[in-house]
């Protein structure tokens, strides 16, 4: 690799005043191969040879396994290799991957299922332990399966001075206390966790097609499993040319991972191990749900003065996630209490935003209350307890788009004519993009072509896009100038996608390089255009020296000097980076009190990020955040069989998203009011809120306060009359 | 792997367009267990004793002929073999613009175009769609020559992970074609059958919009 010249100036973002790509509405630059089925995702790799796998699972969390025959699968045609997970005499803990008994390969996917079908198992199954109230009951049975643990209440840690806390809150104007429910939520990638492993993929290479968020780091864990040595990491290849949603669920290999590395070595043949989507359910990852009671406490103003919160995070085996206490705003006296209540439902994950919008239901619901306890309204209130100022123009903005000027209830909630009512509510979000160490290689060659190339994945972000935007803005180039290589674990390392790190570390490291080979070049032209390195103008396909646009070069006649192809590399510049968020949303709800149905009318988000690097993505992904908030709010909730055990939502019938029909209108603002020189990521931010927004305004709307999500008809129905 | 000489369900002609199956012997082909049959009326029950005896059970591999994206396209599968896992699974070169993310008719990823009508593909046997015109999105547009459908999806960022776009693109090409005047309100009837996780929902729609303003303007669509 020839690097011909030590960088002379810093590499900038440069005024948005001069970009000619960036900033801009990009199209994806991988929007012909997706709406056209060119796309290769992992589910549609195809190999020669490949066998389908599938999984039998057990279908409650507890058992002991009596005993498995598997001869009858074996036998049936098409089946090529049944691998046997779990043994007679083998105790099942929790449901998910705790609950897979045997892996059967075929030729054809159908065959498989008939494979899985074809295996007796016995068991004796146990009290399920799926209910957390169940859980804490003394003589439940331990499903918290950390050494030396006696109890399924963990990671108990109380914050504070309670008792002056309490003494606050009884001293203070105004006080309201609220319990509320949060229920288990499902990340629903439409393509299902997997993998296709080509165990002799490329002479001594196996090559691993994974859906994940961590192409860099995903080899690592497979190594064993394909029979490799600690340390021949090297010899497994990752590939995610492109995937289908994560959010937070797709780190690491997981036990499908495992089985299919181990198959793959056992047959010597590529195996195409999709989970199906019952499997997605029950183990591939969940946002964990959570119980709290808030007091909170204000002067007659409203403005807050103590804070009491008692939480529970129900994430299954896992901790769970909660963002804590108080939640945005400031309140000078907090007394927290934080305890995970452990069941035998399979461990929540990261999932976009972990512990927020859970702390914000609860918060803003708190807060909503103050607000109409004190007669303030609950623009004014939030307002008065937000310490950033951007944070308040920005409830300003999101009130005056939703039309929260014009509307009547204000002070009280609105009396439903014929038994409609419509509100208005509000929530705000902050978060903190991360960034981190990533690399980026980019290659100009003599024909002028112009490869940029890390190994990031494009979770449906728009990160490929600006792989090869930001260069192109470096070189004056089109987008469509430069390729961009990513999804592959051979190309210049980078970070896992998750807390919205991607576009912050990624975005420097691409501009580093961007900017390394912008001044290589700019050394060669010394001899042609006089100038010094750093004393050029790149635009339209062109340069020239500054202040001498008559002499000027096309890229191609540049790109003409270089003898062989130039190479440079970059890394993350913490000087590019800047990672601090903040976003406020606004909705509009109609609540029909003899139904039940909320119908939401309108969501409004207004969100801060550093440098756009692409206008139209960002809408699309705080589009997004608000869609899953709303879904999150209006539908979903993950439902175990108490009794039994069994996962009854495990399907998209029964587990239900937001679709065409429940879209409102919505209008997603980037806030470009604090023009900042640097770039960070945000999809986590516009996800938190939404749901307390809609629950804040259908108490607007009609008095109803929903203490429990989701707010379908039957429970808007048991708010209003205590029972449908 | 099943008998391959079995290309044809016993005692039936096999160009006879596939055999009218019932739900009953559906299941049976499908190694499912049938309802008990208390929970059926009397009605029922006969019906389905007559068309248990009126249709016989398919078993090993057929050969079928499909007229897909305008071509014949001849592979072998198995009577029970949905229309989506033949494009995705059984056909050389496979069609996996089509995706499998439920496989119970209940997420719009799969759907295409059979005989002009949008239709779940996972929900649709190969067999049953002898004789008929399959549309895959593959077979509306390619990145090189893309329908105004496609072109309006990308000029309007109607994506994100994408997984669900071939689906959205296929049934909105679907109800521009049925319904060319439709207002917003139809539109998302039209498209309630597909289910998007990343929320590309309104820009799919300005998609939509964009594609129908373009016809007006400049004739017909692609
Ligand atoms: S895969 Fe056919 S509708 Fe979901
Ligand atoms: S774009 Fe990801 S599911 Fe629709």
């Amino acid at each position: 690799m020839s690097q011909p010249r030590i960088p002379a100036a810093e590499p900038s973002w440069g005024k948005r005043a001069d970009l000619d790509v960036l900033n801009r509405d990009i199209p994806r630059i991988d929007g012909p191969d997706k709406v056209t089925g060119r796309a290769v995702y992992t589910h549609d790799v195809r190999i020669p040879g490949m066998l389908y796998a599938a999984l039998l699972r057990h279908p409650v969390p507890r058992a002991l396994v009596e005993s498995i025959d598997v001869s009858a699968a074996e036998a049936l045609p098409g089946v090529v290799h049944v691998l046997q997970v779990k043994e007679a005499g083998d105790e099942l803990r929790y449901s998910g991957d705790d609950s897979v008994l045997a892996v059967v390969s075929a030729e054809t996917p159908e065959a498989a299922r008939d494979g899985v079908r074809a295996i007796v198992v016995k068991a004796e199954n146990l009290e399920p332990v799926v209910d957390t109230e169940r859980a804490k009951e003394a003589d439940a049975p331990l499903v918290n399966y950390r050494r030396r643990a006696d109890s399924n209440v963990a990671g108990s840690r109380a914050r504070g001075d309670e008792e002056k806390v309490k003494g606050a809150i009884d001293a203070s104007a105004k006080s309201v206390e609220v319990s509320v429910e949060i229920p288990t939520q499902h990340h629903v990638c439409l393509e299902t966790h997997g993998h296709v492993i080509h165990p002799k993929g490329e002479g001594e290479r196996s090559v691993v097609y994974a859906s994940t968020q961590m192409v860099s780091q995903h080899g690592g864990q497979l190594v064993r499993p394909l029979g490799l040595e600690n340390g021949q990491g090297d010899k497994v290849h990752v590939l995610t040319p492109h995937m289908g949603g994560g959010f937070g669920s797709k780190f690491g290999a997981g036990v499908e991972g495992m089985l299919c590395a181990r198959i793959a070595r056992e047959t010597g043949r590529p195996v195409h191990l999709m989970l199906s989507r019952a499997d997605e359910f029950a183990m591939g990852g969940n946002r964990s749900g959570s119980k709290q009671t808030l007091k909170l406490a204000g002067d007659a103003d409203g403005k807050f003065t103590a804070i009491h919160v008692v939480a529970e995070r129900h994430g299954g085996q896992g901790g769970g996630a909660f963002a804590g206490a108080p939640y945005q705003y400031e309140v000078p006296e907090v007394y927290l209490d934080a305890k995970s209540v452990k069941t035998a439902a399979d461990s929540n994950r990261a999932m976009r935003a972990p512990g927020h919008p859970q702390a914000s239901f609860g918060m803003e619901t708190a807060v909503d209350m103050l607000a109409y306890e004190t007669g303030v309204d609950p623009l004014t209130i939030r307002k008065r307890n937000l310490a950033a100022k951007m944070q308040r123009r920005q409830l300003d903005r999101v009130a005056a788009e939703i039309g929260w000027d014009e509307h009547p209830n204000k002070l009280a909630p609105g009396v439903p004519e014929n038994g409609i009512g419509v509100g208005i509510g509000f929530g705000v979000c902050r978060w903190t993009p991360g960034g981190r160490r990533a690399r980026c290689n980019v290659t100009v060659r003599p024909d002028g072509s112009v490869v940029s190339a890390t190994a990031t994945q494009d979770l449906g972000t728009g990160a490929r896009t600006y792989v090869a935007a930001i260069v192109a803005e470096e070189l004056g180039l089109e987008v469509g100038q430069v390729t961009a290589r990513i999804g592959d674990s051979d190309l210049p390392p980078n970070v896992a996608s998750g807390g919205s790190v991607t576009t912050g570390s990624s975005a420097p490291a691409i501009k580093d390089a961007a900017h390394n080979a912008r001044e290589a070049l700019e050394a060669l032209l010394e001899d042609v255009l006089g100038a010094e390195v750093g004393d050029y103008v790149w635009k339209a396909g062109r340069v020239h020296a500054v202040g001498d646009p008559e002499r000027s070069l096309a890229w191609k006649e540049v790109c003409a000097l270089l003898r062989q192809p130039l190479e440079v590399s970059g890394q993350f510049q913490q000087s590019l980076y800047e990672g601090r968020i903040l976003g406020a949303q606004a909705a509009k709800v109609e609540v029909d009190t003899m139904t039940g149905r909320v119908k939401v009318l309108k969501m409004v988000a207004i969100q801060d990020q550093g440098l756009p690097l692409n206008r139209m993505a960002l809408r699309s992904q705080i589009n997004g955040g608000m869609i899953q908030a709303l879904s999150y709010g209006l539908l979903e909730q993950r439902v175990f069989d108490k009794e039994d055990g069994f996962l009854l939502s495990d399907n998209l019938q029964l587990y239900k998203i937001a679709g065409a029909q429940e879209m409102p209108e919505m209008v997603s603002i980037i806030d470009d009011s604090e023009e900042r020189d640097s770039v960070c990521g945000m999809a986590e931010a516009p996800i938190i809120p939404g749901q307390s927004a809609i629950a804040n305004a259908i108490y607007n709307a009609c008095g109803v306060r929903m203490t429990r999500m989701p707010f379908t008809p039957d429970n808007v129905l048991t708010a209003i009359h205590g029972s449908v | 792997m099943a008998d391959p000489n079995q290309s044809a369900p016993e005692g039936r002609d096999p160009h006879s367009g596939g055999p009218a199956l019932s739900r009953r012997s559906f299941l049976k082909g499908a190694g499912g267990v049938a309802a008990a049959g208390g929970a059926l009326s009397a009605q029922a029950q006969a019906q389905s004793a007559e068309a248990a005896t009126a249709v016989q059970t398919m078993r090993g591999t057929v050969e079928v002929t499909l007229q897909i994206n305008g071509q014949a396209r001849t592979l072998r599968c198995e009577p029970r073999t949905t229309l989506l896992s033949a494009l995705r699974d059984r056909l050389e070169p496979a069609l996996t613009g089509a995706k499998q993310v439920c496989d119970i008719g209940s997420c719009g990823a799969c759907t295409v175009i059979i005989d002009g009508k949008p239709a779940y593909s996972c929900l649709t046997l190969a067999v049953q769609c002898r004789g008929k015109e399959v549309t895959t999105v593959e077979g509306l547009g390619s990145p090189e020559a893309m329908s105004d459908v496609q072109e309006a999806f990308c000029a309007k960022d109607g994506m994100m992970c994408g997984f669900c776009t071939p689906g959205f693109v296929v049934a909105t090409h679907a109800a521009l074609d049925r319904n060319p005047e439709a207002d917003l309100e139809e539109l998302k009837y039209e498209l309630s059958g597909n289910i998007c996780r990343c929320g590309t929902y309104p820009h799919v729609f300005d998609a939509a919009r964009a594609a129908q303003a373009a016809r007006h303007d400049g004739g017909e669509g692609k």
